[in-house]
């Protein structure tokens, strides 16, 4: 079981964080090349300070609660708060991280790390009841919606086990090597899932951009179902 | 061909539901439908810049649902089918299993999606439901822009021609027929409606004025949607006084080949949006105008504003909206506004597609507060507002006036009722048409005006009637 362990710490996680790594790298690379290259000529008129300030005005969503929106807004932003923090701060990853990069980052204490993390497998299991058991919710959500809600809770409740294994019903090797796997099953699907909106938050709010259609492309479209190229009189 | 289009789908509680369409029309034949459908996405990717925008999105859509919860539709309908990212979701369904490798390879392993004829009909269903108000965009953590992507399922539709008869022949009018509008107002008949207004502001105000066309070199080109000519005499008219209260009468224009800022393309099609654009912009050319000046009207505004620049490029004219140019003139004292005249309560509608973006939202509060003692806004108000119910070209199709009465604009009724308002401002031509049938609709105690019909009260014409004047002339004519 050590040399799973170990196997799951060294190559794999090398190999599966530069997946996501590379492949979120490739995410922004093809929005800068659609923004300078397709879109270079018609971008002058776009707001960009203001789209920036809605951004950041997202990730703190405080005003933008609404009635009937409180208890998933607050949910999604807690699970959200936990998701980046805990895998950054806890003492545990502060030490590989320190290790892998030369870095002296600050940790998380411990107590407050295990409130996050308890924090977050609650949310994440509350989103995952409002999806599954509200109309609303449920007709949007596709299979890959509720598999990815597993797959961020695997990490967080195997880590949470790994980390008390006093209270934990199952052997530590067992959840640590669950833990180290469940994570890096995480990295691979980041940039090929809908996780990727990990680096595309800014960019999905760019329909500004969007907007700004392709001058004569409407004529193209209309002559190549036409067969004739088809003129205003 | 036409025909009337049979939806099936689910409604709120489960089971079928039929629905008849007959404001839809199928000019080709129903045949091949899914193919010419494909066809049209394939080559609309091809040829216009919507895939990275669908890859974009069909890679990070998070389906949280808090676009459901802004919606006036959804609040007021509770059919499910009307919750943005579901009708989103359509699209990029079609779009992840027919134009991406995933999609293609995931057809291998699992039972795929399947484009049906049912599945289109829906689309002409739900994405005529839609008024692309964009509040939803408001409410999106990540930004999606629903609206967006519904005027985008509108275009591929309609290249599979399925689009609302109204929008048709109005476009086909604009662009093909003989008047080059989209109400089939002949040159003739826009002379006659300029002598009566001629005719009625020198005896309203007490001014002999002839109405400006075909003026060559003049600063402003005027447009304003064409039914204004004919449904909206007050609101041209509050246009005019400002104009030349202000001292820039010989400074427009209207021109006389095309004197019509609709552009029904905004709506569902980028072919005719483009075109119609075009058409504005070669009158301007023709007239060697300077400036665009657009009317009241909200879709009208947006179409020159945001699309000149996109399609003309260095050709572009600059687009000023009237209350941004009757705003300037009122901060630059060139006219003044007698705050005694009306003395109702009076709330603003903000049209979705100038107050969405944020544009034109303090312009006309500005404007009201200055000569209106009892001004009460909405809310929400600005870019949260909600639509009127009757956007995205709705209130066009007379055969949706029921559900645009008791889905699409009931919320909006009842903010209006809420804030106790006498009158209604509503400075965009389809709002306003909105607005006026769900008042007779809810029989609301209020009245649904243009911001210039209120000017008109209240503006003071140099050498003309006085306000108050005007005011008890105005009293007597109503007995």
């Amino acid at each position: 079981m050590d040399g799973w362990i170990q196997f799951a710490k060294g190559p794999l996680f090398a190999v599966t964080f530069l997946v996501m790594v590379l492949g979120l790298a490739r995410q922004i690379g093809l929005q800068i090349y659609l923004l300078t290259v397709r879109k270079g000529k018609r971008l002058k008129d776009v707001p960009w300070s203001s789209m920036a300030r809605e951004t950041l005005s997202w990730t703190i969503p405080v005003r933008h609660i609404e009635p009937g929106t409180g208890v998933f807004s607050a949910a999604s932003f807690l699970m959200h708060i936990g998701i980046i923090l805990v895998p950054l701060f806890l003492v545990d990853h502060v030490a590989l991280w320190n290790q892998l990069l030369g870095t002296n980052l600050p940790a998380l204490p411990l107590g407050v790390a295990d409130v996050l993390a308890l924090l977050t497998i609650a949310c994440a299991f509350l989103l995952l009841v409002y999806r599954s058991f509200i109309t609303r919710h449920r007709l949007v959500s596709r299979p890959s919606d509720y598999l990815l809600l597993v797959a961020v809770l695997l990490p967080f409740i195997s880590g949470t086990m790994a980390s008390h294994p006093a209270v934990s019903p199952f052997p530590w090797e067992a959840m640590m090597l669950t833990h180290i796997l469940s994570a890096e099953l995480l990295f691979v699907l980041t940039p090929f899932t809908k996780l990727a909106h990990v680096v595309l938050f800014f960019f999905d709010r760019i329909s500004a951009v969007h907007w700004q259609l392709r001058p004569g492309a409407g004529d193209k479209v209309a002559q190549a179902l036409t067969g004739r190229e088809v003129k205003i009189s | 061909m036409e025909s009337a289009t049979v939806i099936q789908s689910k409604s709120a509680k489960g089971g079928p539901r039929n629905h008849v369409f007959p404001y839809h029309l199928l000019e080709t034949p129903s045949e091949n439908l899914v193919d010419r459908f494909l066809e049209a996405f394939a080559w609309v990717l091809e040829y216009t810049d919507y895939r990275p925008l669908l890859d974009t999105y069909s890679r990070t859509t998070a389906k949280c649902n808090r676009c459901a919860v802004a919606c006036p539709i959804l609040l007021a309908s509770g059919d499910p089918r009307d919750i943005p990212c579901y009708r989103t979701n359509i699209l990029l369904d079609i779009y992840r299993r027919y134009f991406t490798i995933d999609g293609w390879v995931k057809s291998r392993f699992t039972t795929p999606f399947e484009l049906t004829e049912d599945v289109i009909n829906e689309m002409g269903d739900v994405f005529y439901r839609c008024t692309v108000c964009r509040r939803c965009t408001r409410s999106c953590p990540l930004g999606f822009d629903h609206g967006l992507i519904t005027r985008l399922g509108r275009y591929l539709l309609s290249l599979v021609g399925i689009a609302p008869k109204a929008l048709q022949v109005s476009v086909e009018e604009q662009l093909h027929g003989e008047t080059h509008n989209t109400s089939k107002v002949p040159q003739k008949g826009l002379m006659d409606v300029l002598s009566f207004l001629s005719e009625e502001m020198d005896e309203r105000l007490g001014v002999e004025l002839e109405f400006p066309t075909d003026k060559v070199g003049r600063d402003h080109v005027f447009f304003c949607a064409v039914s204004d000519y004919l449904m909206e005499p007050d609101t041209l008219m509050g246009n005019a006084a400002v104009l030349y209260a202000a001292g820039d009468w010989d400074r427009w224009t209207i021109g006389l080949c095309n004197y019509d800022g609709i552009n029904y393309g905004l709506f569902y099609s980028d072919w005719h949006l483009e075109n119609i654009i075009k058409q504005l912009v070669s009158e301007v050319e023709r007239l060697r105008g300077r400036n665009i000046l657009i009317g009241e009207c909200g879709h009208a505004s947006r179409a020159a504003h945001d699309f000149i620049p996109t399609f003309m490029g260095k050709r572009a004219p600059p687009v000023l909206n009237f209350m941004e140019y009757t705003l300037d003139c009122l901060e630059r004292g060139k006219i003044s506004l007698d705050p005694g005249i009306v003395t109702e309560r009076v709330t603003y509608h903000d049209p979705c597609n100038i107050a969405r973006s944020g544009w034109i939202v303090e312009q006309p509060r500005k404007i009201l507060r200055s000569f209106i003692p009892d001004f009460v806004d909405m809310a929400p108000r600005g870019q949260d507002n909600f639509c009127c119910g009757g956007g995205g070209g709705l209130v066009s199709i007379d055969e949706m006036h029921e559900y645009r009465m008791e889905i699409a604009g009931k919320v909006k009724a009842e903010q209006i009722a809420r804030t106790g308002a006498e009158i209604v401002v509503a400075p965009c031509a389809n709002c306003k048409k909105q607005l006026k049938e769900l008042v007779e609709h809810y029989e609301l105690p209020c009245k649904v005006m243009g911001l210039h019909d209120l000017i008109l009260q209240a503006i003071e014409i140099p050498g003309g009637k006085s306000t108050a004047e005007r005011k008890e002339e105005a009293a007597l004519f109503a007995i």
